[in-house]
């Protein structure tokens, strides 16, 4: 076994540079703080930054649910005149047709 | 996520508001409030666009045909009580109820042409778009009311 080591060793260079290798980074005084700058700089972007880019996108959603939901109020508001006219015509009807009143004013079976 | 929410919502409101906003623009009040209280002479008045002047003369027209009516009512009841006891008697006459019926028509029509005659009358006193739209609504209605009066409207009429 101890042969074996021996034997790597003085074969392999390698293992031994990358033994005695150390890193030793220049020291950057700013780092932690520009870190928080940037989670900052995140947890502040603006609503406008968040549409951006996805400005087509909601522009013709809001195009689309807008018109529906206009449309579905003016159908709404139609349907409901008619209803009201239909009723008011009938309503009125009733008091100038003596061929309702003579059901109206039958005694009831 | 908060934006994309809130977006959602912003959005939302703005279709509920469109949605308000475009039904109170075709939306009738007037008239809504009219079949609201069953009043047919506001809906006259605010649907036919009458002046002071044409509603008064539509009022007057009314009144004046209400002994008409009153009278053809009379009529059309004794004829329909004379049909219906001929055809209960147990010696029915088919002849005479026939007879009877034929009377009963004749009565509702010479009815729906007086009615129809009234209407036109009140047209005449519109302004000629307006009376033309009031004939279109009503004289189909006049024409069709014979066969569509139900039982049950009976119950829920004042008269």
């Amino acid at each position: 076994m101890m042969k074996c080591n021996s034997m790597n060793s003085s074969r392999d260079p390698l293992a031994e540079i990358l033994r005695r290798w150390r890193v030793t980074p220049p020291a950057e005084p700013d780092f932690r703080s520009s870190v928080w700058r940037r989670i900052g700089r995140e947890s502040r972007a603006t609503w406008s930054v968040y549409l951006r880019p996805h400005a087509a996108a909601w522009a013709l959603a809001t195009v689309v649910t807008v018109s529906a939901a206009a449309y579905t109020g003016h159908l709404t508001a139609r349907a409901q005149v008619r209803a009201d006219r239909e009723a008011l015509v009938v309503n009125y009807l009733v008091d100038l047709d003596p061929r309702v009143q003579a059901v109206f004013k039958s005694p009831a079976p | 996520m908060k934006y994309l929410v809130a977006t959602i919502i912003v959005l939302v409101l703005a279709a509920a508001a469109a949605g308000i906003f475009s039904y109170r623009m075709s939306c009738e009040p007037m008239l809504h409030a009219a079949a609201a209280k069953g009043d047919a002479m506001a809906w006259l008045r605010a649907d036919f666009h009458l002046t002071d002047g044409q509603f008064a003369a539509i009022r007057q027209l009314h009144q004046s045909y209400a002994g008409t009516c009153e009278e053809h009512c009379r009529l059309i009841q004794e004829a329909v009580r004379a049909r219906d006891a001929l055809k209960a008697s147990t010696a029915a006459d088919p002849s005479a109820a026939a007879a009877a019926d034929h009377k009963l028509q004749e009565l509702r029509l010479t009815c729906e042409t007086a009615i129809a005659r009234h209407v036109r009358q009140v047209a005449a006193l519109m302004s000629p778009a307006d009376g033309k739209r009031y004939l279109a609504l009503v004289l189909p209605k006049i024409a069709d009311f014979d066969h569509t009066v139900a039982p049950d409207l009976r119950l829920n009429h004042p008269h």
